[in-house]
């Protein structure tokens, strides 16, 4: 059975009508499919049917270590999002409910490749010198957490130091225990510091410096 | 869970540019996606800024059991997303931007976002209401580390544990029993010895073995290490505190209008609701209002659509006038 129906997929296609480049959708699984494995992988197939610029490469975990390492893949159901170079855009769990369209911001911003952030927050990200890596917990009922997650995906798209992923809490719940996530959106910078709700760009931008300043002291 | 996928707003064309719209909609709720079905069956090029929360208050809602038309009751995301691919079917442009400032002194109005600007010859103020905030101590610090106001968000978090519920409303009680699918034990905590939520949600929640009360009680403060380990309350009438354990604390102690925006430019009550006379029309010709941000009373979907709908037949009617 489709998980998209035919509306969706109809609504879907107009959206990603016009990509201006063409984006792969590697996605990880393996041969005996985790809980939401099978889902996830059918989702990636289904949305790069909609459009010609969309491929769907499906590897499998185990099978293809060697591919997982090299993009810094380490848990699965996962997708990167990948353009004419690789942004370190990440999605963990399946992106479904509010986070399906997560996945078509990110699928469009990869083709237009050129970030939608403030002046300052591109001026920072330009200034850059160590690695950052975003993770955004979320629920697939959390209307307000896309906008953090898009929001941690345009930094990614802005800076090659910045690698930023989608969790999706429910399916990881060691990494929210771990993380101590009891409230979603809750974004990650660095495993130190963390940003409580849907913060807009400049507070997002203040975490950010605040976590990188901690890390040279 | 969930796998229903929603379907985002679409993307503006411009870029740190102007547009112009003949209407702009600011608010993507039940009254402001009507209010652009209405206006784009008339005819009247549309464009809905949504904001921070697409689909409004419903979205953040288990689910709606009075919305006429849906006898079985409707997904609070369902429902707002029923709105918006009607509103497009319509021809309505619903820009995922929240706008930051407007400019109502004089026509083209305008309404800024953090990725552009727009200009409007009318404009429907429906901005909607946000939680209140308890405003006791460990309420901002533990938000978002056992503070919520998002059931539908983060009641996973709440597997096998306890969790309170403040408040007495409609969305207190409505929520609460939407903890139980998660919680061991959901505990009310509301300031009166009666709720004042709808009959059938007081029937549920008594009925609810999972749910108790503490009645007459107030918190007054939020307790905690890393995250919420517990609240104190004290008895309105017998003056007593007490602490009681918990792991969560869900907030629904009413609704705020949106309306800081408009500040100075519109005429605002003591409470900062919207004022307007019955046909959804503030004190600025041409700016219409509708929905919560100017409904202290009723706060209904079913209302908030039915004033949506007045202001779009009369923001039409004001662009034949003056067009």
């Amino acid at each position: 059975m489709p998980l998209l129906n035919e509306q969706v997929k109809e609504q879907v296609k107009q959206q990603l009508d016009g990509l201006a480049s063409p984006v792969r959708l590697v996605m990880f699984t393996q041969e005996f499919e985790c809980q939401y494995c099978a889902e996830t992988r059918q989702l990636v197939q289904e949305v790069a049917s909609l459009s010609d610029q969309l491929e769907a490469e499906i590897y499998d975990f185990v099978a293809d270590e060697q591919l997982a390492e090299e993009y810094g893949i380490d848990k699965i159901p996962a997708i990167a999002v990948v353009g004419e170079q690789d942004h370190g855009i990440r999605f963990y769990g399946i992106p479904s409910g509010y986070e399906f369209t997560s996945l078509l911001e990110a699928i469009q911003a990869v083709a237009r490749n050129k970030p939608e952030l403030n002046d300052a927050t591109q001026a920072y990200l330009a200034e850059l010198n160590q690695a950052v890596h975003m993770q955004v917990f979320v629920t697939p009922t959390c209307p307000y957490c896309p906008q953090s997650v898009v929001l941690a995906h345009q930094m990614a798209l802005a800076s090659p130091l910045v690698r930023a992923d989608m969790v999706e809490a429910q399916e990881f719940p060691y990494l929210a225990t771990k993380y101590q996530v009891m409230g979603v959106p809750r974004t990650v910078i660095n495993e130190t510091t963390h940003v409580e709700g849907a913060a807009p760009e400049s507070m997002l931008l203040g975490k950010l410096q605040e976590a990188m300043a901690s890390e040279e002291e | 869970m969930d796998f229903e996928p929603k379907m985002p707003p679409m993307e503006a064309d411009q870029e740190n540019g102007v547009e112009a719209f003949d209407l702009v909609v600011i608010g993507g709720g039940p009254a402001g996606l009507t209010a652009a079905i209405y206006a784009g069956r008339a005819r009247v090029p549309t464009c809905v800024l949504v904001g921070t929360l697409p689909g409004g208050q419903p979205a953040n809602t288990a689910g709606v059991d009075n919305f006429p038309g849906f006898p079985d009751g409707i997904g609070g995301t369902d429902l707002a997303q029923r709105f918006h691919s009607q509103a497009e079917r319509f021809g309505a442009r619903i820009v995922p931007e929240a706008v930051i400032e407007v400019d109502f002194t004089e026509r083209p109005f305008t309404a800024r976002s953090s990725k552009g600007q727009y200009e409007a010859q009318a404009v429907i103020v429906a901005t909607g209401a946000a939680p209140r905030r308890l405003g006791i101590p460990g309420e901002d610090q533990f938000y978002g580390r056992g503070v919520s106001s998002c059931a539908t968000c983060d009641g996973f978090f709440y597997r096998d544990k306890q969790v309170v519920v403040i408040g007495g409303g409609d969305s207190a009680v409505d929520e609460a029993i939407f903890l139980t699918r998660f919680a061991e034990k959901v505990t009310i905590i509301h300031r009166r010895d009666e709720l004042r939520a709808t009959k059938i949600y007081q029937e549920k929640a008594f009925a609810n073995p999972k749910i108790d009360f503490v009645w007459d009680s107030v918190a007054e403060e939020i307790l905690g290490n890393q995250t919420v380990t517990g609240v104190r309350v004290r008895n309105v009438k017998t003056d007593r505190a007490q602490m009681i354990k918990t792991d969560g604390v869900f907030i629904y102690v009413g609704m705020e209008p949106q309306s800081d925006l408009f500040r100075g430019q519109l005429e605002l009550d003591r409470q900062g609701y919207v004022v307007s006379d019955r046909h959804q029309r503030t004190n600025v010709p041409g700016v219409f209002v509708a929905g919560d941000v100017q409904d202290p009373y009723y706060r209904q979907v079913v209302i908030a659509a039915g004033t949506g709908a007045i202001a779009a037949m009369e923001a039409e009617r004001y662009l034949g006038e003056y067009p």
